[in-house]
């Protein structure tokens, strides 16, 4: 018997792990994915997108015009993102506040978790003389055409790009330990600490006996089952969403399922005489900043992929697609990130699978757009010759499924983080976000986790 | 060659349909030249095993198709990207399906036994540093 199980080892699950381990619980950390170290992540792009995604690299909504990038392996999507790591505004609490009523999502009712995870994690900006070409080109069209922009915090170590390091290489997990993964950060700390892990276990279905839950998953081919006090589902908005509906609580929560979000992005390619190696450095280093954009729904952020990624989104095939990838040096590339409405759903086919539906909104597609010619507008004053629009947009930070609120009428978390109805099932992840908060949500899913262990660990667990 | 995922039949099709995608010129070999199809179980053997077992019945029945047919299919999938229309979200889903393979084959750094030459992305001057930490 367990005193609780997390399922799911990303932003929230990492670091419930490791507090919860910490205050003397016996916990186990179920993971669906693999268990890779710095030594171990897939050495090139191809290797990695079928080992460290979801759906063999990407996973589409049901008209398969959005793709969803989900990471499958311990440490989650904190493995493949860039680890940025922003505190959500007042704009984001007050809009969740509204939309809830639950009176701790603001500043001051997670300061205490923010300060925390700052305290545990590395965090740094890139200084200028180490920025990438591309980043250069960005800061310099944004300048010509009278838009703010600033750096980008991210949470990382030494990634020794003054040393001619590449850090585009850690989308595959970061082989230095340099990256704030919740693996670096919290996993193996706790590990050593004694924390079981359990990965390649995939958790079908649970069930609430009142005083204590029953975990059932397959783990190499076998069935397994696990006891547990207390079962918080931290596997995101898709895993924990479909654990929920497996359980068939969509039949007593409504709101099981609904209000899917996910910040698309839209990318843009400035074509430049010149060779930018975008790939090359600290390619991701800036971003927008001005504050004419927040209310505008939209932030801007320079981007970039290694060749498979690009060669996905080439507007031809044939002879085209050769000339369109000898560009590949020669492109600057930034993205728009939507703040979309909460309008998706999750649900699952008769197999079991995940469909979801995402179409974007008339309010949607006019951010894309509004974005979509400011970045036009930047890059050709950088100087780009051409400027080629992506014809897919992605959706990285997958949001929703499991709302939190006050009444299980339009809610599927209680603001104690429980499943209504439950004492003992919780959800902590970014699944139940209530609307797209238009910031990078690591950093606020990790402070969430941090207030859910803190009140676990006075006495309600262990 | 041989796979532990796809028919004989279906390696064809995949041959058939990587080189219109990606044909010879430009200074690049086609995707049959490379041989990088060799490499293909590592692409695959994540997937589900319906998503294989439809993949097998696409490829091997396009096997079978004149090149004319197959290039006809992959034009249609690839103008679905754009429009709509009822069947547009699975033929786009079939265009990212086959993007995906072959593309990331391609791309893959990885070619045949027999191939020589440069492969895409040295052609394109990729190359990267991450020196990991002692």
């Amino acid at each position: 018997m367990y005193d609780a199980i997390v399922v799911g080892s990303g932003a929230a699950g990492g670091v419930l792990a490791y507090h919860l381990n910490k205050s003397g619980a016996k916990v186990l950390l179920l993971e669906a994915g693999k268990n890779f170290r710095a030594k171990t992540f897939p050495k090139t792009e191809a290797e990695a997108s079928p080992e460290l995604f979801w759906g063999g690299g990407i996973e589409f909504d049901k008209r398969t015009t959005m793709g969803f990038l989900r990471a499958r392996c311990l440490g989650g999507t904190t493995i493949v993102n860039q680890a940025l790591l922003d505190r959500f505004d007042d704009v984001a609490f007050d809009d969740w506040r509204a939309d809830t009523g639950v009176d701790w999502f603001s500043q001051d009712g997670l300061v205490r978790d923010y300060d925390a995870v700052e305290e545990k994690l590395e965090f740094t900006y890139i200084k200028e003389e180490h920025r990438n070409k591309s980043a250069h080109k960005f800061i310099d069209g944004m300048e010509k055409t009278g838009y703010e922009w600033g750096a980008l915090r991210r949470g990382q170590g030494n990634c020794a790009t003054d040393q001619g390091q590449d850090c585009i290489d850690c989308l595959n997990g970061c082989k230095r330990n340099s990256k704030q993964s919740t693996l670096v950060g919290y996993i193996q700390d706790a590990e050593r600490e004694g924390l079981e892990i359990k990965c390649d276990f995939s958790v079908e279905h649970f069930e609430d006996n009142g005083d204590t839950v029953k975990v059932y998953g397959r783990h190499s081919g076998q069935d397994k089952v696990f006891e547990t006090k207390k079962l918080i589902l931290s596997a995101g908005s898709f895993g924990t969403t479909q654990i929920l509906l497996k359980a068939e609580l969509k039949h007593r929560l409504s709101a099981v399922g609904t209000g899917f979000t996910t910040h698309p992005q839209f990318l843009m390619f400035g074509v430049f005489d010149e060779i930018i190696d975008a790939h090359k450095g600290a390619f991701q280093s800036v971003k927008s900043d001005d504050p004419r954009f927040r209310p505008r729904g939209f932030k801007l952020e320079n981007v970039y992929a290694q060749p498979i990624g690009i060669s996905q989104l080439s507007p031809a095939i044939g002879l085209d697609f050769h000339r369109y990838m000898m560009k590949y040096r020669h492109i600057s590339c930034v993205e728009v990130a939507v703040r979309d409405e909460a309008t998706g759903t999750i649900a699952l086919n008769s197999k079991g699978r995940l469909t979801i539906q995402k179409d974007l909104t008339d309010q949607d597609k006019s951010r894309s757009q509004d974005g979509l010619s400011i970045i036009r507008e930047v890059l050709s004053a950088a100087g780009a010759k051409e400027v080629i629009e992506g014809d897919i947009h992605f959706g990285l930070h997958l949001m929703g499924g499991a709302r939190m609120g006050v009444s299980a009428d339009d809610s599927v978390v209680d603001p104690e983080f429980k499943v209504h109805g439950m004492d003992n099932v919780m959800v902590c992840d970014s699944s139940l976000f209530p609307n797209a908060p238009g910031i990078n949500p690591s950093l606020t899913i990790m402070a969430m986790a941090h207030k859910l262990a803190t009140q676990l660990s006075d006495g309600k667990v262990g | 060659m041989k796979s532990d995922y796809l028919s004989d039949k279906a390696l064809k099709g995949l041959n058939t349909i990587g080189d219109i995608m990606v044909p010879a010129g430009e200074g690049f070999p086609s995707f049959s030249e490379l041989g990088c199809i060799e490499h293909i179980d590592t692409v695959v053997c994540h997937a589900p095993a319906d998503d294989i077992q439809d993949l097998n019945a696409f490829l091997g029945l396009l096997s079978m198709c004149p090149k004319f047919i197959v290039r006809i299919v992959i034009n249609t999938t690839e103008k679905a990207r754009k429009s709509e229309g009822k069947l547009a979200p699975t033929l786009r889903l079939l265009n990212a399906a086959l993007r995906g393979i072959v593309f990331t084959l391609y791309y893959s750094g990885k070619h045949g036994e027999e191939y020589m030459g440069q492969t895409p992305p040295d052609i394109i001057g990729f190359e990267l540093k991450c020196v990991p930490e002692d």
